[in-house]
């Protein structure tokens, strides 16, 4: 029992970087309609960029709160311009493009990010300094919980409570979801649907940073194409729930998190990645749509 | 219009022909991969751009028919040749049955359960489920086939395989285009709802256009394991499926130059610029972007719905 809820906790921590990060697919597909290939490549940049920041912050700042309180804003600051960036030069002149070449100009972003990365960093593993979040555990029942494992789990839970009353609850968040349902009417709405588009992507990719950063801080070693592996995860939590669908992503990342991490406990850990594949096909046949997606009028 | 592309084709064939004996030995390998590239992006054209799916998992035909031969000949010494029968009806079984349950899917959740149903077969050939795929590690040593007691060793004698593969694709391909098949997919493509109102049984089309396609795939695949007298999991990844993917998308859909080209684009030109290691990719991707933006529809898009001349006449 203890190593079943040790696993839980495990997973629910993993679960809540991948739902962090799925966000930026699921608003991004709600409001374009496309797989934002280069996301995981950018929340892979993120973790570096973050790790660039901390050490710059090291040297002068001593308080360790104070240095992560701003490398998390420096860095999504600064991911968010990139995103911002990467929307304007490899997606708006797309817009009107058939579907697929967005597709490709995302593919072609993602090589770029991931080997630029590659190109400044070089191709071996960083790894984060151990000493910035003190290495605390606390055992409750037999159960481990570090500060770190509390840390993700309280900012991902505050900040998607944060995006669930933005979206719902605030006049751009209708305006997102507007534009959203049916761009057109948005616009003869008189939404400014461009810059719901920017918003989306600085919002998507503000929270990638932020999971990329938990990433490098939970695990500790970042290497250049991780993007790869967990933004196609988070990906996948994002189709879980159902792509375009905000509490979808975050359902779909948590679940995704759980279990992998009971595979990993249970069974082996090199058949996690193959069975996470499987639950998504699985689902995939008898909830086409995801578990939270819209029902979609069409012939089966 | 037509005669100008039997010229361009009757060049293209002779270009093929004589490359072998001029270049050196390492590009003569180079060659008979992007044949073999080829012949692949053609067989995923098939499904993405005249079927219109969004398959991103055709790395997994390729892999089984590569697998299939290798398998046949380093365990059961089977000799090469007789392999194909094998090569190309497992990838046509598989094909079909992997599509079955999820043709229904729309564009994007297509898309993404084929890259699932890739990673599941790289990860279980990584993980040896079956016992006799080699692991991580892949097969070494398979035979080189031979035809009346000649061995076909040299590269030249691959390079030809490879080029038959192609033809017999480009054949395959053609017959495609004109036939009533072709036609329903087209029509498929353009409006599936529209197409079935009209009494074209989508269902069966798709899955026809998946085994077709994965047949031709695992064919492929038999002259790949020959080539590298190997295979591994690696050369059959979702990243291989990507850039098949990309191969048809940038050199523009159910246009059989355009998959040329974009095999061209996207496979040798990378190999020419070797010397650049690890810029290329960057650039490469820069290139990508800029071409979608340019040539949203590939670089050498297919032209249809040509309305004859005489529709118009008096």
């Amino acid at each position: 029992m203890e190593i079943f809820i040790q696993q839980l906790v495990n997973g629910l921590t993993i679960g809540s970087i991948y739902a962090l990060v799925a966000l930026g697919y699921t608003m991004v597909y709600g409001v374009l309609k496309l797989i934002n290939f280069a996301h995981g490549d950018l929340v892979a940049f993120s973790a570096y960029v973050g790790l660039v920041i901390m050490m710059q912050l090291a040297g002068v700042i001593s308080s360790s709160v104070v240095i992560i309180v701003l490398v998390f804003i420096f860095t999504a600051i600064i991911i968010s311009a990139f995103g911002v960036l990467l929307e304007r030069l490899a997606y708006k002149p797309l817009r009107k493009a058939p579907r697929l070449s967005a597709v490709v100009s995302a593919l072609g972003a993602s090589l770029i990010i991931e080997n630029g990365i590659m190109l400044i960093w070089g191709p071996r593993p960083k790894i984060f300094p151990s000493n910035i979040v003190p290495n605390i555990n606390w055992n409750i029942g037999g159960v481990y919980i570090g500060l770190m494992q509390l840390l993700v789990l309280v900012i991902s839970f505050v900040l998607m409570f944060v995006l669930y009353f933005f979206v719902n609850q605030t006049k751009l968040g209708a305006a997102m979801r507007a534009s959203a349902i049916d761009q057109d009417a948005a616009r003869l709405m008189g939404i400014n649907v461009d810059r719901i588009i920017m918003i989306t992507f600085i919002i998507g990719s503000a929270l990638g940073s932020v999971g990329g950063l938990f990433i490098g801080m939970y695990y500790r070693g970042i290497y250049f194409n991780m993007g790869w592996i967990y933004g196609l995860n988070a990906f996948v939590a994002a189709i879980i729930g159902g792509i375009g669908n905000i509490p979808g992503a975050m359902l779909g990342g948590m679940l995704l998190g759980i279990f992998n991490a009971l595979i990993s406990g249970y069974l082996s850990s090199s058949w996690a990645l193959a069975l996470t594949y499987v639950l998504l096909i699985v689902i995939m046949i008898f909830r086409p749509t995801g578990i939270l997606g819209e029902r979609v009028a069409e012939k089966v | 219009m037509d005669n100008k592309k039997n010229i361009l084709y009757g060049v293209f064939f002779l270009v093929l022909i004589i490359l072998p004996f001029i270049l050196n030995s390492r590009w003569e390998s180079v060659a008979t991969t992007f044949l073999i590239y080829s012949t692949v992006a053609l067989s995923q054209d098939i499904v993405l751009g005249r079927a219109g799916m969004f398959d991103m998992g055709h790395a997994i035909f390729f892999g089984l028919g590569a697998y299939s031969t290798a398998i046949l000949n380093t365990v059961y010494g089977v000799p090469i040749l007789l392999t194909i029968p094998v090569a190309i009806i497992l990838p046509l079984i598989a094909g079909i049955l992997l599509s079955a349950p999820i043709v229904h899917l729309r564009g994007d959740y297509l898309l993404v359960t084929t890259i699932g149903f890739n990673i599941v077969f790289t990860q279980a050939l990584k993980n040896n489920v079956f016992g006799f795929t080699g692991g991580p590690n892949g097969i070494f040593g398979i035979a080189s086939p031979s035809i009346f007691g000649y061995s076909l060793s040299s590269q030249t004698a691959v390079y030809f395989m490879a080029f038959i593969l192609l033809l017999i694709t480009l054949f395959v391909i053609r017959n495609l285009e004109t036939s009533k098949i072709g036609r329903a997919l087209h029509y498929i493509n353009e409006d599936s709802l529209a197409s079935e109102c009209a009494g074209i049984n989508t269902r069966f089309y798709r899955l026809f256009s998946f085994g077709l396609s994965a047949a031709i795939a695992g064919l492929a695949g038999t002259v790949f394991a020959v080539q590298f007298s190997a295979v591994s999991p690696e050369a059959f990844n979702f990243i291989q499926s990507v850039l098949f993917f990309t191969i048809v998308l940038v050199g523009g859909p159910s246009s059989v130059e355009g998959v040329l080209l974009g095999t061209f684009f996207m496979f040798v030109l990378p190999e020419m610029f070797r010397q650049f290691a690890e810029a290329r990719y960057l650039i490469f991707g820069i290139a990508m972007i800029l071409i979608m933006i340019w040539r949203p529809k590939g670089i050498w898009p297919a032209k249809f719905g040509r309305i004859p001349k005489y529709f118009f006449k008096d």
